[in-house]
This record gives structure tokens, C-alpha cells and sequence, in this order.
């Protein structure tokens, strides 16, 4: 393994005008490893995913990028190089065909045959859906869309935020596996997540974020039982299973002043 | 084995591609640039002002007067700018920590009521 960081965020403070959201983040994703953030509601790990994917410049501290100090850089530079984010709200296009959303793809250079067998490859269920409106496909296969986008770019490094939300628990699950599947073809992964054991069986490594700072970083194993206490701000692990009560908030991340 | 040479290339690949990003180191935070912007600009705009009345005040030449008469009108404009400036972002500003407030009364309401609920 490259002894590199794919991405590495040392240090940094950012966040919305003059209201700081993140407080001295510390992250790195070395290549090939899917990487877990987790965190309630609020944490901050949206906003990390933005510094990431250049949306928002860190007021200080250091994005590095294969090792390249990049404050400052183009957000569609960083995604050209291989940087692709998947924002929360998949963004497809409602009004058009899965087909033709694939031909959306191909904005990038890459041809429709490529984009297409690609995306039926890991997501089989389109190809099954490829003339039906992406408004009228359910939540997963919405996200399963929206995933194909970025395969289709060949990136580097995924970042996925909020892959599990509003959606049923066995969709997310067969989400996570092909994500697995994408890891295993060599592609590394950042992953954002508000419920931890959704994406702990993918994931190499894990970190727990909470106002706007790494908490825990660990295994998924060790932190699987801290996630829930640390959400809910108790000292003692509870079991795995516990549903944290953050997840009740309708609004998104807010900022932590 | 195929994959990871192709995989490897990809990476080498990213690797060029990352030298050869243009990186200007960003401006984290353009409104403080602006707020010092629009208080520099309104000192500067008084001491000019100050300066061309005494400028003004000091000579007899005709000419020189309207030369500080511009050089007045000059601090004016500069000051009107600045002025506007410093209220478009303070308002920002003030706005910015009223919907913070919201958000953070929004929480707190969803948390008693999450709270009463688990009970």
C-alpha cells in the first residue's frame, strides 16, 4: 500500500462566513481503504465533505491531496483529478429517463456504452429500469443512479454523504454491498453516516465526529459499540443496536459557533 | 493482476493530475475581507476629506481649491462605498447569528420533544 494519504485534512478549521463549523479536524483516507465518518446530526460531517471536495476553503489548517498541500483549489479541478463527491438529495434528473441520465454521464468525455455498461454492471436493477423516469424510481434505485454518475468519472476516491438516508434498511444494505464491491475493485471510499451500523460491516477504518471534531477513530468493530453512547453523549458503550435519538432531527447540520 | 496495474496507472495517473493543479490558496473567508475593506475605506475617506478642507483652506489659488474640491469629492464617493459595504455584511452578519439562533431553538425544541416521547 502507498504509504501516501490519498487525502489528508490536518488542523482545519472551516465553516460558513465567519461562524466556524469544523474546530481543528484531523483525517486521513489512505488508498483503498473505505473510510467511515460518523457522526449525529450536526457533528460537522457534511462540512468535512465539502473542505474535502474544495466547496469550501478551511480558514486554517491543510487539505493535502496525494500528498499536495491544495487550500484553495478549484472544487471541478479536484473532481477532474478523481475527487467525486455524492452529495445527500442524489441529485438525478427527475424529468428524465435512467438512459438518459446515463447520457447526462458522459459530460466527462467517456462514452455512453462505457457509462452504461458500467453502471448495469454494479447496478443490475437499472438496466431493468433504463426507460423509466429517474423521478418515478424509488429512493435506492435513485441512489443507485446517483452512484453510477460518479463511477462514471473514474475516480480516485468516492465520497458518499448520507447514502442511507430515507431509505429502507435492506435497500441500504444492498447499497453498502455494492459499495463494498466498488472498494474491492480498488476504488477508496469516504463515507459519511449518521447510523453507524449501516456501514461498519463495509468499512476498513472508522472515526466518530462530534462537534466538529474527530471524537474516536478506530475499527469499525471497536467503534460500532461507542458510536451510539458517544452520540448520545454517555460514557458507557451500549449495544450496537441502539438507534441514537439524534437521528429524530429533521434539519440538517448546523453550524456550532 | 491486471486490475491493479491498471489501478496503479489510474493512481499515477491522479498523481500528475494533482501536480499539476492550480492552487491560489483560496480566500477562506471573503466577507472579513470585505468588512476590513469598508473600514479601511471609511478611515480614508476622513482623512481625505480632512486633508482637502485644509488643503483647500490653506491656499488662495483658484485652481488649487478645485483641485481639492475633487480630492473632497473623491473621499466622499470612497466613504459612500465603504459605508454601504460595511452595512450590507454587518446586516449579514447580524442575520447570520439570527438564523443560527433559530436552528438552535428548533434543536432544543426537538430534543424535549424526543425526550418527553422516550420517557
Amino acid at each position: 500500500m502507498n504509504a501516501t494519504p490519498l487525502l489528508q485534512l490536518s488542523g482545519v478549521r472551516a465553516g460558513y462566513g465567519i461562524i466556524d463549523v469544523l474546530h481543528g479536524v484531523d483525517l486521513r483516507v489512505m488508498p483503498g481503504e473505505v473510510f467511515a465518518l460518523l457522526g449525529p446530526n450536526g457533528a460537522g460531517k457534511s462540512t468535512t465533505l465539502r473542505v474535502c471536495s474544495g466547496q469550501i476553503v478551511p480558514s486554517s489548517g491543510t487539505l493535502r491531496v496525494g500528498g499536495r498541500e491544495v487550500n484553495g483549489v478549484a472544487s471541478d479541478a479536484l473532481a477532474r483529478a478523481g475527487i467525486c463527491l455524492i452529495p445527500e438529495g442524489r441529485g438525478v434528473f427527475p424529468n428524465l429517463t435512467v438512459n438518459d441520465n446515463l447520457r447526462m454521464w458522459t459530460f466527462s468525455g467517456t462514452p455512453y456504452k462505457a457509462v452504461a455498461d458500467k453502471a448495469f454492471h454494479y447496478f443490475p436493477r437499472l438496466h431493468e429500469r433504463r426507460n423509466q423516469l429517474a423521478g418515478t424510481l424509488s429512493g435506492g434505485e435513485q441512489q443507485m443512479l446517483a452512484l453510477s454518475r460518479a463511477i462514471s468519472t473514474d475516480p480516485v476516491l468516492l465520497m458518499l454523504d448520507d447514502l442511507s438516508m430515507g431509505l429502507a434498511p435492506l435497500i441500504v444494505e444492498h447499497l453498502y454491498e455494492r459499495v463494498g464491491e466498488l472498494a474491492r475493485d480498488g476504488l477508496s471510499i469516504l463515507v459519511v453516516e449518521q447510523f453507524a451500523q449501516a456501514v461498519l460491516g463495509v468499512a476498513t477504518r472508522a472515526a466518530i465526529m462530534l462537534h466538529g471534531r474527530i471524537d474516536r477513530v478506530g475499527s469499525p468493530k471497536e467503534l460500532a459499540s461507542e458510536a451510539a453512547s458517544a452520540y448520545l453523549g454517555g460514557d458507557a458503550p451500549r449495544a450496537p443496536s441502539t438507534v441514537p435519538h439524534h437521528s429524530h432531527h429533521s434539519h440538517d447540520e448546523g453550524p456550532t459557533p | 493482476m491486471s486490475e491493479k496495474t491498471e489501478m496503479s496507472e489510474r493512481m499515477r495517473e491522479f498523481q500528475g493530475e494533482v501536480d499539476n493543479l492550480k492552487v491560489g490558496g483560496g480566500n477562506a473567508n471573503p466577507e472579513r475581507m470585505w468588512r476590513k475593506l469598508a473600514i479601511v475605506g471609511m478611515a480614508a475617506a476622513i482623512v481625505i476629506e480632512v486633508i482637502a478642507y485644509f488643503g483647500s483652506h490653506g491656499t488662495t489659488n483658484a485652481l488649487s481649491q478645485r483641485d481639492y474640491v475633487i480630492v473632497a469629492l473623491l473621499g466622499l464617493t470612497i466613504g459612500v462605498i465603504a459605508t454601504g459595504i460595511f452595512v450590507v455584511t454587518s446586516l449579514t452578519r447580524y442575520l447570520r447569528y439570527w438564523l443560527i439562533r433559530l436552528i438552535y431553538q428548533e434543536r432544543e425544541s426537538t430534543d424535549r420533544v424526543v425526550d418527553a416521547v422516550t420517557r
